[in-house]
């Protein structure tokens, strides 16, 4: 408890911003319970009024309710850019530190087919995954994955390749320890520190880019409670009923910022360099 | 010396302050034109008081009507060129550039009096085998969207100068050809022009020439000093295609154009309502808005059917979802042409209570508390396929939302047009957007033909032989009564069997600022510039 009270007393910005990320995350968790209404409920009657008592956010074009939307909205776009990170995360590293530690052909062929990826515009190579596969939030993060794991795979690597040759990993080789011990005994906890901070600050990025994906039609499809998909719905109406768009856009902006400031954050909390 | 050099200074400095404010002068003055032209737009009229500026959707790269029919159709929109005949507001024929005409008793033989004194708009006159000469072309190079054998087979066509008149022989009768006459693909141009350029620069008839054009981007008219049909109100117009329908409504508010067709967005249209500098025109068209309903698939069963079309709320949808872009109706014939729409009887009126009724009664009910009902153990689940154009796609997601309601699951796909098309035909859906003229040429006979079971058109698998021997009068029959009486039938089958689900009748617009007075919507798509349209005063 003590160490606790250390902890929060020295990383006081973490903190804050670890709060943050957990309540919006209960905020997702306990949609149903907070969400005043269906978030799929439509009253075509009711469309597009203003916010209100009654309605926080006021309505879309089908008279749904946009607070629970974008309530709703919250697990559609944290589970995805979260399942979107823990992938390429796994991925990456695991690609990344095998092509290190290996050397030679496999890493000819993994940090090929890495630079292949990486000379595409992320964004035009996802449209064109997503195209081809289909829309649908699925189909956005594996075309998304597709483009973002090289990332990982390339740092990975490089720090491998920085404690491939000392000597206490010779040593460990010569004492006959078994290949996949050393990998995870030795290679992936030099290289955890810096890939969880990666990992943090992306799920802001791939949030948004999930967000865009949809926007353009290519991610989530309606009647989903999603922010992007949320966002271009209110595209046409932005002049007349602006609450269309301003709310879940708010909702991306702040979600996003809470979580580029934690993995800031974490940074400072982890990385050793600085102490 | 240096007395001299600060003087200069001092001189060059005063030169230079000068010029600057001239400068500012000027922009300042300009501005304060826009300030007095802004909401109003009139900054063209101080220059040349009678250019019009129209911003339009593009359909056609070329102005051929032998190449695409929407090159036919442009030539109509535009004020270019006229055809023989054209459609009133109430979708009747009024003679144009034929003043009169005969046929035989037995509806093969028709003699058209071409109007004397009509000139085209290079001088040339518009002479009987003038206009063969133009048809020839068309037929001869009948090929990809314009069809007009479709509309008119004739075995033989002669032209006589001295008593103006144009003899065709049909191969097989017709009830009423001058309809088809009237349809832009027989718009009469010339082509006894040397260097005949029908894709960019066709010579018609029409109150407007072409001074230039450039596919995709704009064309630029100029009265046609020849012009038969009285004055021709606007010394130039320049067509600037636009095809973002905000886009549009934008450029009329910023005053790039001063008058723009088809205002798609609702909420942009309300606001140029609401302004009283822009006066809109709108007129329920001839177009339906309806959903294919595929009959080869859960569809087929009448009563999910009957129970779908109880649970629609077309009102709501017409008015508030698309807001106000279509009339509501029941009948897959706009109920403002004369096919008997009043007489119709709407069996299945909206009643939700009434569709969810119907669906316990038959036992199709949610027993795995998934929200959604089951037919024999299988969740209803539809394939609605759409695309984004006029609406439908609005149209899509309320009746997705309104019938999860009552526990029928539906998944939308929004593809584009020609995929869309491609999965209509290939019979891979359930529900499917569709937008169709109903009277392109006056008539239904064409559009109807997508429920005779004998059709090619018929993608939807509906088959009724009542419905077939009803369409079967139109193919045959002249007489007038007996025609609307048949349609009025096929009207009332499709409602009594929930063949289609019908939205509504889109309408169209037309909206012009302050500068453009007489700017009018016809009820027939194919007359956008027309001599009504003219300078305020």
């Amino acid at each position: 408890m003590q160490g606790f009270v250390t902890f929060i007393k020295k990383n006081k910005q973490f903190t804050v911003f670890a709060i943050l990320a957990i309540l919006v995350i209960l905020v997702a968790v306990l949609a149903p319970v907070i969400a005043p209404q269906d978030p799929y409920a439509s009253e075509l009657k009711n469309a597009l009024q203003a916010p209100s008592s009654e309605h926080w956010f006021g309505t879309d074009k089908l008279g749904r309710d946009i607070f629970s939307r974008v309530i709703y909205g919250a697990r559609t776009s944290l589970t995805s850019a979260l399942l979107l990170v823990v992938i390429i995360f796994v991925l990456g590293t695991l690609l990344g530190i095998l092509a290190g530690y290996f050397g030679g052909w496999v890493d000819m062929v993994i940090m090929r087919i890495s630079d292949m990826m990486v000379s595409f515009p992320g964004m035009v190579l996802a449209i064109a995954v997503a195209g081809i596969l289909g829309a649908s939030t699925k189909n956005a993060v594996i075309a998304i994955a597709a483009v973002s794991w090289t990332k990982y795979a390339r740092l990975a690597r490089s720090l491998v390749l920085k404690i491939r040759h000392k000597d206490y990993v010779y040593a460990a080789v010569v004492t006959g320890s078994k290949t996949g011990y050393i990998l995870y005994k030795y290679m992936l906890p030099n290289v955890m520190t810096t890939l969880i901070v990666t990992a943090a600050t992306d799920i802001g990025s791939m949030m948004l880019e999930l967000a865009g994906l949809s926007f353009l039609g290519f991610g989530a499809q309606a009647p989903t409670a999603e922010w992007g998909l949320m966002l271009n719905e209110g595209r046409a109406y932005m002049q007349y009923a602006p609450w269309m768009m301003l709310y879940p856009g708010l909702a991306i902006l702040i979600v996003v910022v809470v979580f580029n400031l934690l993995g800031d954050s974490l940074r400072d909390v982890l990385d050793v360099r600085d102490e | 010396m240096r007395k001299l050099k600060k003087l200069a200074t001092i001189a060059l400095t005063a030169v230079m302050a000068a010029s600057l404010l001239t400068g500012c002068g000027g922009s300042s003055s300009s501005g304060s034109d826009d300030s007095t032209g802004s909401g109003s737009s009139s900054s063209s009229s101080s220059e040349s008081s009678s250019t019009l500026k129209f911003g339009c959707l593009n359909y056609s790269e070329s102005l051929d009507p032998a190449n695409m029919i929407n090159a036919a159709w442009a030539n109509s929109r535009y004020g270019i060129g006229e055809c023989l005949f054209k459609f009133n507001d109430d979708m009747t024929v009024e003679e144009t550039l034929c003043d009169s005409y005969e046929v035989s008793d037995d509806h093969i033989t028709w003699t058209l009096h071409i109007r004397e004194g009509v000139k085209f708009s290079n001088g040339n006159d518009v002479t009987p085998s003038a206009v063969q000469a133009c048809w020839e072309v068309l037929y001869a190079n009948e090929e990809g969207s314009s069809t007009p054998t479709k509309y008119m087979d004739y075995e033989s066509m002669e032209a006589d100068d001295e008593a103006m008149t144009l003899t065709i022989t049909l191969k097989e009768a017709q009830a009423d050809l001058t309809m088809n006459l009237a349809y832009p693909v027989f718009v009469v141009l010339d082509v006894s022009v040397d260097d005949l350029d029908l894709d960019d620069n066709p010579i018609g008839t029409g109150p407007y020439a072409i001074t230039s054009y450039s596919p995709n981007e704009s064309v630029s008219l100029a009265a046609n000093e020849y012009y038969w049909n009285g004055e021709v109100p606007y010394d130039n117009v320049e067509i600037t295609f636009i095809d973002d329908s905000s886009t549009k409504a934008m450029a009329l508010q910023s005053g790039d154009v001063n008058l723009v067709e088809n205002v798609t967005t609702a909420s942009d249209l309300e606001a140029l309502e609401s302004d009283d500098n822009y006066t809109v025109s709108i007129a329920q068209g001839v177009r339906c808005g309806f959903a294919y309903i595929n009959q080869d698939g859960i569809l087929a069963d009448d009563t999910l059917r009957h129970a779908i079309m109880k649970a629609l709320d077309d009102e709501t949808m017409c008015e508030i979802t698309v807001g106000g872009m279509y009339t509501e109706g029941y009948s897959v014939l706009p109920s403002g042409l004369d096919y008997g729409y009043d007489e119709l009887t709407d069996v299945d009126a909206y009643d939700t209570d009434a569709a969810i009724a119907l669906l316990d009664d038959a036992g199709y009910v949610d027993t795995d508390g998934d929200g959604i009902r089951e037919i024999n153990g299988e969740n209803i689940s539809l394939n609605y396929i759409t695309y984004d154009s006029r609406c439908l796609t609005d149209f899509a997601a309320a009746i997705q939302t309104t019938l999860s309601d009552i526990g029928i699951g539906v998944t939308v796909n929004t593809l584009d047009a020609d995929s869309e098309w491609n999965q209509m035909v290939a019979g891979e859906y359930d529900l499917c957007s569709s937008n169709w003229t109903t009277v392109g040429n006056g008539d239904p006979t064409e559009y109807l033909a997508n429920w005779y079971s004998k059709s090619d058109a018929n993608y939807c698998n509906y088959a009724n032989d009542e419905f077939d021997a009803a369409y079967e009068v139109l193919l045959t029959g002249f007489d007038e009564d007996e025609r609307t009486e048949a349609i009025k039938t096929m009207q009332q089958i499709l409602i009594d069997d929930a063949a289609v689900v019908v939205h509504g009748y889109y309408n169209s617009s037309m909206i012009a600022d302050s500068t453009v007075t007489g700017a009018n919507i016809h009820t027939a798509d194919y007359y956008w510039l027309t001599t009504e349209i003219a300078p305020a005063e």
